[in-house]
């Protein structure tokens, strides 16, 4: 308990730290925040109240005490360029973000620690000789330019899928959940969900199959082996849930970076999610909603590197049982 | 007819260098309700012999030639099916280090219902029943099967391996150095403990280790090993007392005695030979003091003396002599500084 | 007679000429190897190999050679707007190994200081360092490189500082607990008892026992750089007017290559990458079993 305590304190701590960062990083900004916002025809009196509106006529300490304390209250401010409450478009398009990582993430890993585990189970053979080159250069493909390849054989050149977005336009839903469910939207998902789960499945891969080497030598395999205990259950029950342990750990931290990572893979098949919005937020100077969306991916990031933490203490007994 | 007799066992390892001969001439008998010691340095293949008697062998490893008779049944040239049928109920291990023989991730008493109930096909309750038992038999507390064994400390450890050994009442338990890793109180409680239960159950013992003194505390007969080949054999009195082959000699003098303090220590100085490329003739001669030119040429058969006695040297005949010789550390020092 | 001083002295060369022999027994680094040696010589003699990649070309009769497909006088075509794809090709190698080099050499350096730091001196040092580390994990990669590029300007050298900011902790965190192994080594103990300074410990006794790992991180590193950096340029937050893969696929995705189906336009920039990427994989996987022989069985 005091370990998960401590580990708490600093998860805390990185959280401090990460904002901070942002908020003197998004003081680099070149030249006046609030010029994207301002129109030439306002008056500078109009200019005068925008920038106090933003706060950005106070000192730099007091510009960090008010970005804690709105950070503290859920208030991200306004879009410069839709005049939205930011935490309202980031909480649009947080469900396909999440949809899609959530599906590519699983497909990766499942299909990664059956084809690893089997990989270290068939070592010395031609699949294997064969496998692992593969494995290795599909996680050298840039993601992006996997989705275009994809793109262009199944969207444009088969015409299979469509080329983008979440849903067809002119359809309407009545609720979220009846849009993500509707065939048109996992119609749209399919082929941004590959292209992440191509990307994503060779971490896996490789170190289930390398764990499950190290886990093969293992004294207790060969006992239960002696015990006379059948196959299957020697490789499922003994091997790979030992082989497994460091697999769900990464799972989780793959979960976490996974969110700010599909920042190319939602550009190229214009994904509504929280990266596009942070790319189209920072290409068009819209500064509130890039920080907000910033400050978003990296909550997720931090919050499950830390659960990654406490996974592997509940897994493994001989931490959760030091 | 004893329980267990190996003949001639040859078992090689595929390496990057060539095939390494580890066992040449595996041969060796245990009798029903006796502990046999099975000695010899690190690396003479008696850990590989004994594990092989389990058929769970590594991947590089294959049999070359020989038998394997288990109560009358050649175990090699069987199906596969049929010995692993044998394993556990009749053939049990423990393991030199039980840290890594049990499994980490489960609790110590889920890993003995498992093999109760996969293995002995027992119900829930009564392997639940049996597993109190075997804790309380070999000196732990059954409420002590709720521990993972990271929880456990080393001699415990080595009792709860005894216990799963024991737990469908095998014929034979091979047990691979299992007080090896322990220190020198707790080793002797686990022997006794082992020793006791091995009459009180008439289970019959191969007990493999380097430690000669382990196996004048607990064995009724020995089995020594040099350089993958079986060497000398008899009953532990015999080869303890009036040593047969030179190595024997070598072995027991540098041992302190575990009755007698204050014996000499005499190394035999050496390394064992490369069993990629085993030497001509007899494997010990290039550490033995008495060497022959004939032991270099030929290599000495393992000769049965009417007592049951056997060893595999030339000069057997002189043992009595040469046993004398041998016990002057000076004796063993001269081939050292010849040899080098 | 070697006086026991020398012995330890001796003991760094093994594993220093260790770690700079390539692992030639294993066939996919040196495929890695020859992948690198000849990217290499196409990025020195990419201005003998190539024309001007951003020369807007004619055709015989006039007019512009948009879109044209591979030929002899076009080997992988031209772009839509009558530039040489092959040209760009081999002069985009350039940018890969400036990006990739400097990163990488930049990311070792910073992280295996760190880790030497952390792991040999301990206590609050250590933990400073690795709670810092522990922030940078906490940054998420590409938005922080995004807007690191956007606001401090698209130049090389930003994007090569905000890859060195993030991927430093990893190398730091293995060279940390290889240095806590190294300090409870016999040898490091017998030069402080004899009264070495830490110094002089660090340089002599540990740094080339680390080296071959520091390779081994350097060697993945390449390839994350390159990939970051394509990834930034993909996004349009590329140095600008600079030719290079990540700046040809995004010319492509914008220009309509995809649905023009010009394969020829934006499958070999893709391909370059995974080639220089999959070799850097490769050859960390060699040292890999150089420096961790797993036991073959």
């Amino acid at each position: 308990m005091r370990s998960v305590a401590i580990r708490f304190g600093q998860m805390l701590l990185v959280l401090w730290a990460v904002a901070t960062l942002l908020f003197f990083l998004f003081r680099l900004m070149p030249g006046d925040p609030t010029l994207a916002y301002i129109d030439t025809t306002f008056t500078a009196e109009q200019q005068e109240a925008l920038k106090r509106q933003f706060g950005l006529d106070r000192s730099l300490f007091e510009q960090y005490i008010a970005y804690f304390s709105n950070v503290f209250h859920g208030e991200f401010g306004t879009s410069f360029r839709s005049k939205r409450p930011v935490f309202d478009i980031i909480f649009e398009v947080l469900p396909n973000t999440l949809a899609l990582t959530a599906l590519s993430i699983t497909i990766a890993y499942v299909f990664g620690v059956l084809v690893g585990a089997w990989l270290a189970w068939k070592r010395g053979s031609v699949a294997e000789a064969l496998g692992i080159p593969l494995v290795l250069t599909l996680r050298a493909a840039p993601e992006f330019w996997l989705g275009m390849v994809l793109l262009a054989v199944f969207a444009f050149g088969l015409g299979w899928f469509p080329s983008g977005g979440a849903n067809s336009a002119g359809m309407t839903y009545g609720s979220t959940l009846e849009r993500m469910t509707s065939a048109d939207f996992l119609h749209h998902l399919i082929l941004p969900a590959a292209t992440l789960a191509l990307y994503l499945q060779g971490l896996p891969l490789l170190l289930m199959r390398s764990n499950m080497l190290d886990v093969l030598q293992e004294d207790y395999v060969m006992m239960a082996r002696m015990k006379g205990l059948p196959e299957w259950r020697i490789l499922l029950l003994h091997a790979a849930r030992n082989a497994l342990l460091p697999v769900v750990t990464a799972f989780a931290l793959g979960l976490g970076a996974s969110v700010g990572g599909n920042v190319v893979v939602e550009t190229v098949f214009s994904w509504p999610g929280l990266g596009r919005v942070l790319v189209d937020a920072v290409a068009g100077s819209d500064y509130p909603l890039a920080q907000g969306a910033f400050m978003f991916i990296a909550l997720i990031l931090i919050v499950m590197n830390f659960v990654a933490d406490l996974l592997y203490s509940v897994l493994d007994p001989r931490v959760a049982h030091g | 007819m004893s329980l267990l007799s190996v003949r001639d066992l040859a078992i090689d390892y595929a390496t990057k260098g060539g095939s390494l001969h580890a066992v040449s001439r595996g041969t060796l008998e245990v009798g029903a309700g006796e502990v046999v010691g099975l000695v010899g340095e690190s690396g003479c293949g008696k850990t590989t012999l004994a594990r092989a008697l389990t058929g769970v062998v590594p991947r590089n490893a294959t049999f070359e030639a020989g038998e394997i008779v288990f109560e009358g049944r050649n175990l090699l040239g069987r199906p596969v099916s049929e010995w692993r049928d044998l394993l556990w109920r009749k053939i049990s291990f423990v393991p030199q280090s039980s840290m890594n023989a049990l499994d980490p991730v489960y609790r110590v008493g889920a890993q003995m219902d498992e093999v109760l109930r996969l293995r002995g096909g027992m119900g829930r309750a009564q392997a639940r029943e049996r597993t109190d038992e075997l804790f309380r038999m070999v000196g732990l507390d059954p409420r002590r099967g709720t521990e993972y064994p990271h929880q456990f400390s080393g001699g415990m450890r080595q009792r709860a391996a005894i216990a799963m050994a024991l737990a469908l009442q095998p014929a034979l338990v091979i047990a691979d150095e299992p007080v090896t890793a322990l220190d020198v109180i707790v080793q002797r409680q686990v022997l006794d403990t082992l020793r006791d239960l091995q009459a009180r159950l008439g289970v019959s013992v191969l007990l493999v280790t380097h430690d000669i003194s382990v196996v004048a505390y607990v064995c009724d007969r020995v089995v020594v090993m040099y350089a993958g080949e079986v060497v000398e054999s008899g009953t532990a009195r015999d080869v303890l007392e009036t040593p047969r082959h030179p190595y024997t000699m070598g072995l027991t003098n540098a041992f302190p005695d575990l009755e007698r303090a204050g014996g000499t220590l005499a190394p035999i100085a050496g390394g064992p030979p490369d069993l990629r490329h085993p030497p001509r003739g007899c494997r010990f001669a290039e550490r033995c003091p008495f060497a022959l030119a004939r032991c270099r040429a030929e290599t000495p058969p393992l000769v049965v003396a009417p007592n049951g006695h056997a060893s595999a040297c030339w000069r057997s005949d002189e043992a009595p002599a040469l046993s004398e010789l041998a016990k002057d550390p000076s004796t063993w020092t001269l081939t050292s500084t010849s040899a080098a | 007679m070697s006086t026991p001083a020398e012995g330890k002295r001796r003991r760094r060369f093994p594993s220093l000429m260790r770690a700079l022999r390539l692992p030639e027994n294993d066939p996919l680094a040196m495929i890695g190897v020859a992948i690198y040696v000849v990217f290499l010589l196409v990025a020195l003699f990419a201005d003998v190999l190539a024309s001007d990649p951003l020369e807007i070309l004619f055709l015989d009769d006039g007019n512009l050679a948009a879109n044209v497909p591979p030929s002899l006088a076009f080997p992988l075509g031209t772009t839509n707007l009558g530039r040489d794809i092959y040209s760009q090709l081999i002069v985009g190698t350039r940018a890969a190994f400036v990006v990739g080099l400097t990163a990488a050499i930049a990311v070792v350096a910073v992280g295996t200081l760190v880790g030497l730091l952390a792991g040999y001196f301990g206590g609050w040092v250590d933990n400073v360092l690795m709670r810092l580390a522990d922030i940078a994990l906490g940054i998420p990669f590409l938005p922080f490189v995004i807007v690191l590029a956007a606001f401090l300007g698209a130049q090389t050298q930003n994007v090569v500082l905000a890859i060195t900011v993030l991927l430093w902790p990893n190398t730091a965190r293995v060279i940390r607990s290889q240095v806590l192994t190294l300090r409870e080594r016999g040898f490091v103990e017998a030069a402080r008892v004899a009264g070495s300074s830490d110094w002089r410990i660090i340089r002599v006794h540990i740094a080339p026992n680390i080296l071959p790992l520091s390779l081994l991180y350097g060697s993945i590193a390449i390839g994350w750089a390159i990939l970051t950096e394509a990834s930034i340029s993909f996004l349009g937050f590329g140095p600008s007017g600079s030719v290079s893969w990540g700046a040809m696929l995004q010319d492509a995705y914008a220009s309509q290559a995809l649905s023009r189906g010009s394969y020829n336009w934006f499958v070999p920039p893709g391909l370059c990458i995974v080639l220089v990427v999959v070799a850097g994989f490769f050859i960390s996987r060699g040292y890999e079993e150089v420096l961790f022989p797993k036991l073959k069985d």
